[in-house]
């Protein structure tokens, strides 16, 4: 700040030097004074300057570093007010597991600290474009008990007010990805299939089921179609 | 002599009366992610206020993590030292990787009730002495060097002493 403020009185002072009618040296300033107040004031060059970032969510790759067979989602969402033509410009979250099956998050008001790098892995945020795709780069979830596979979607709309909530849930059976991948290093004991599941087991169509193909490697290709009234 | 370590935190309070950039971007920009995220909690839209989804939406303490994202771009940007707090050279010198991030208050129609904290978690320093009402303190590190650059500072209101580990 004082760097700031006194350059300009030099350069001034010069002119003066040189323009001997002149009497008047910079303009009235606005600010009063905040002198006596019991404070250090910085005493720092100014910086680095703030610049508007979208929210942490906004990426394509999801990963953060998580280790899992790759798995590319893409996700279409149509307007059920418009014969399910894609929808453009909605916002979509997806969020799921890890191959453990835990999620990012803390809460409550313990005093749990987190490391500001990665701390919202497996959580994303995509613009749908013209034909309402979005495609998410991640890692095939795992489970935990009590539910079948599944991912975490909200959609919204342009403005950011919620359209839908829903989960989208894997296929079954021999060949299928979820059995493929086969829980990760927890095996399948235990593991909870849609039908058993209390969000998917009323999806007696299969609705919410995704189409799911691939193998380990290269990975798995997911897509869904979600129809929302926009 | 007993040597301390110690971490400290910064509870920066930011809210409508906040007025430089920085802050001003968080408090937008956390709004608008809660006004999202609390959607998922209020999906009947029967409440207004962060207070009122604590008290009767289950799982709404999760907001705090949830909104948090808003920021965490924010604080790449402070390129890991923690804002505000000086020493006695007017040098900002605490550094963190650390953060917890609150909603204190909140209304989705009114971003004037939008208060929220971030907690900054300074890496641990070295507490040598204290000289009337300041700490004499370090970087700490795992070898101890000859001579150390010390900071001398004074604890102000939101900085606290966080951990504190007695090694000989």
């Amino acid at each position: 700040m004082i760097g700031a403020i006194s350059a300009p009185v030099i350069i001034e002072a010069c002119k003066n030097n040189s323009v001997a009618d002149s009497n008047t040296s910079g303009t009235a300033g606005t600010n009063t004074s905040t002198n006596g107040t019991c404070s250090i004031a910085p005493t720092e060059t100014e910086g680095p300057f703030p610049t508007k970032v979208p929210t942490s969510y906004v990426r394509s790759d999801i990963t953060d570093g998580k280790t899992g067979y790759k798995l590319t989602a893409k996700i279409t969402i149509g307007n059920l007010n418009n014969s399910c033509a894609g929808l453009a410009g909605a916002i979509v979250d997806i969020w799921h597991c890890d191959a453990e099956g835990n999620y990012s998050e803390y809460g409550g008001t313990s005093l749990q600290s987190t490391n500001y790098q990665s701390v919202h892995f497996l959580r994303g945020r995509q613009t749908t474009d013209a034909n309402g795709l979005v495609t998410f780069t991640s890692i095939f979830p795992g489970w935990y008990s009590g539910r079948a596979t599944h991912i975490h979607v909200h959609v919204y709309n342009a403005a950011g007010t919620s359209l839908k909530v829903t989960q989208i849930a894997f296929p079954e059976g021999a060949g299928t990805g979820v059995a493929l991948v086969n829980g990760y290093s927890k095996g399948m004991n235990g593991y909870t299939y849609n039908n058993a599941d209390n969000i998917f087991s009323d999806d007696k169509t299969g609705l919410e089921i995704a189409a799911v193909n691939g193998s380990l490697t290269p990975g798995f290709d997911l897509t869904f179609k979600l129809n929302v009234s926009a | 002599m007993p040597k301390n370590v110690i971490t400290l935190c910064y509870r920066k309070i930011i809210d409508t009366t906040s007025i430089n950039h920085w802050d001003k971007f968080v408090h937008e920009d956390s709004f608008t992610e809660f006004r999202m995220q609390s959607q998922l909690y209020n999906t009947e839209q029967k409440y207004q206020t962060f207070a009122e989804l604590l008290l009767n939406a289950e799982g709404a303490e999760k907001l705090h993590f949830l909104v948090s994202a808003a920021i965490t771009g924010y604080l790449r940007q402070l390129n890991g030292i923690i804002p505000d707090i000086l020493d006695q050279l007017g040098r900002r010198f605490l550094t963190f990787e650390h953060f917890k991030f609150e909603i204190i208050n909140s209304d989705i129609n009114d971003i004037s009730k939008h208060k929220v904290a971030i907690n900054f978690f300074s890496k641990p320093l070295v507490w040598h002495n204290t000289i009337n009402n300041m700490l004499l303190v370090s970087q700490y590190t795992a070898i101890a060097a000859e001579e150390t650059f010390t900071n001398l500072f004074q604890i102000q209101p939101f900085v606290s002493i966080h951990s504190i580990k007695n090694i000989d």
